[in-house]
């Protein structure tokens, strides 16, 4: 039942002294980098070392993060979107095998052996999704479809010729997905023989979970994992299903409340703030999540030693996730401003329409800019349209109003307004 | 040069009606009034006797809105005069981008108005065919 008996059951005391050899060689090493150079100096006390965030990433894009000569670099992930920088992690070939067998120890651990078949149907790609799971199920054993995302009656199709046990989904397209299932004039209970799911990548309910069950007569288990980390794998659901392990040997785990920074008491809803203590091409010293959860102090029966963090509970920035992808709306707003005719107050709506986000901005039409034709309004409409899904990666609808439609942008406007039920609502 | 108002509106109940009542506050005649839309949105062209007003008017109320050259040609009211129109302008290679009409005297003459990108060569085609182009008192008056 353990991937790697010894490591996941390791004493306590152990694995803080295992901790605690780790991040000092992690310290070395980003103390190579020209980010942490500056910003470590000689301190090697962690709770006394600044935050790094999401905007340090940015500001250090390329390689301000990178601590080894790029030649030991083998790939690279990033976030999507050409607003400011992306946040680029670089990979090492030691810190992709690291990952690989994270991801093979999350699913072992669930209950996925090598004689499973496993329909990967996340993205491939700069999203990390899609590939941390693929090597993951590869280094366990089981084979592989690597169908990706979308196209349901493919799905279908993979998933009977090929007796798909296992399949990794974003949770609202595993209920889309039986849905079509139904449309074929088939059981997703009775025809089919996946008996183990892996969502992630979005916020759903622990409903929402049990209805997937209960649709596909399987056992689903949530994953949690940010690109910055590494990506899927950095906890995950034992058998128990009663929260997520995260892997301690790899992660040093805080949980700080999101406006002093400081830690709160044991069990208590605040931001995971992570730190890695192995990788080598992109340590990450006390990196602001933003997702908002709490450690369940009581350990788990399943026997492993590691904390099982809640499920996410929100976020404490403004960062939007449509059917699992990051969005924030400065992206949003800097690529209206780069439209001309395009006034510069907008409105996100983000609703749930049949188990599936969708994305709405209203913007405005300069009414200056106004030549009072119609194909003049369809092109502008057009060119909204392909510009947020070029800077987003999801197709929005797009709403074309009259200039003074929208609330007057004074003080602190209302720019996102979430309509979905399942959206994480803070601590 | 003869011009109509051309309001940018969003397809939702009672957008029209605000446009009518802003006219008729000003005082303004409607002569006409044509409406193209995606569904979503679209433009809503009005024929008034006074445009420069229609337009202070509209965007006092905060209307996008802008006025937009015409050509007015009329013609009898019979048929096959509409066609005789358009196969004039086809001729000349002339592009018709908006257009409606209406009757100023059942059974004898009604009014076209229309945008077109080529205004000089659309008023040398109709020049010498028996179709009349109002001028902009005349339009204004109608």
């Amino acid at each position: 039942m353990y991937w790697e008996k010894e490591l996941e059951t390791l004493e306590r005391p152990a694995l803080r002294r295992l901790q605690s050899d780790r991040l000092s060689a992690t310290l070395e090493r980003a103390a190579r980098t020209p980010f942490y150079r500056e910003r470590l100096g000689t301190c090697r006390d962690l709770s006394q070392l600044p935050f790094t965030t999401k905007a340090d990433l940015r500001a250090g894009f390329p390689y301000g993060f990178l601590a080894v000569p790029l030649d030991e670099v083998v790939r690279l992930h990033s976030s999507s979107g050409t607003t400011g920088n992306p946040t680029v992690i670089y990979h090492t070939r030691a810190d992709i095998a690291s990952w690989q067998d994270l991801v093979a120890r999350c699913m072992y651990m669930a209950g996925m052996r090598s004689t499973d078949v496993f329909q990967n149907i996340m993205g491939y790609g700069l999203f990390t999704g899609g590939l941390g799971f693929h090597y993951g199920a590869e280094k366990l054993g089981a084979m592989t479809i690597p169908v990706g995302p979308g196209n349901s009656k493919r799905q279908i199709w993979f998933m009977r010729e090929f007796k798909t046990t296992v399949m990794h989904i974003l949770p609202s397209y595993a209920l889309r997905l039986a849905a079509h299932v139904r449309e074929l004039g088939l059981d997703p209970r009775r025809d089919f023989g996946v008996r183990m799911a892996f969502v992630g990548a979005e916020p759903h309910t622990e409903e929402t979970r049990r209805r997937i069950e209960e649709t596909w007569n399987l056992r689903a288990f949530n994953s949690y994992g940010l690109s910055e980390m590494c990506g899927p794998g950095v906890a995950f659901e034992c058998p128990e299903q009663a929260g997520m392990h995260i892997w301690e040997d790899r992660f040093l785990v805080e949980i700080v409340d999101p406006d002093t920074g400081a830690p709160v008491p044991d069990g208590e809803c605040g931001e995971l703030v992570l730190t890695t203590l192995d990788r080598e091409a992109t340590p990450l010293v006390r990196y602001r999540t933003r997702d908002l959860t709490r450690l369940i102090p009581e350990p788990c029966p399943c026997g492993r030693t590691h904390r099982r963090i809640d499920r996410i509970r929100g976020r404490s920035d403004d960062m939007m996730i449509i059917n699992g992808v990051n969005i924030f709306p400065m992206q949003v707003e800097q690529t209206l401003l780069r439209i001309p005719g395009i006034g510069s107050n907008y409105l996100i709506e983000i609703h749930e329409e049949n188990f599936m986000d969708k994305l709405h901005v209203s913007v405005e039409l300069a009414a200056e800019a106004f030549q009072g034709t119609l194909s003049q309004l369809e092109g502008l409409h057009g060119r909204v349209l392909t510009a947020l899904r070029e800077e987003t990666g999801v197709t929005p609808v797009v709403k074309l109003l009259e200039a003074g439609s929208l609330p007057a942008p004074e003080g602190k406007a209302v720019r996102v307004i979430d309509r979905r039920t399942q959206s994480g609502k803070g601590c | 040069m003869a011009w109509h108002l051309s309001v940018f509106v969003v397809n939702e109940p009672g957008k029209l009606e605000k446009i009518t009542r802003v006219l008729s506050e000003a005082g303004l005649n409607i002569r006409a009034l044509s409406m193209a839309s995606t569904g979503e949105f679209g433009v809503v062209r009005v024929l008034v006797n006074d445009p420069r007003r229609g337009l202070e008017a509209l965007r006092d109320r905060r209307f996008t809105v802008a006025m937009r050259k015409i050509l007015v040609a009329q013609i009898d009211d019979a048929p096959g005069a509409m066609h005789g129109l358009l196969v004039t302008l086809a001729a000349a290679r002339v592009n018709v981008e908006d257009c409606y009409g209406f009757v100023i005297e059942e059974g004898k003459k009604a009014a076209i108005v229309f945008e077109v990108e080529k205004f000089p060569e659309a008023e040398q085609a109709l020049a010498g065919t028996g179709i009349r182009l109002l001028g902009d008192a005349e339009i204004y008056r109608l």
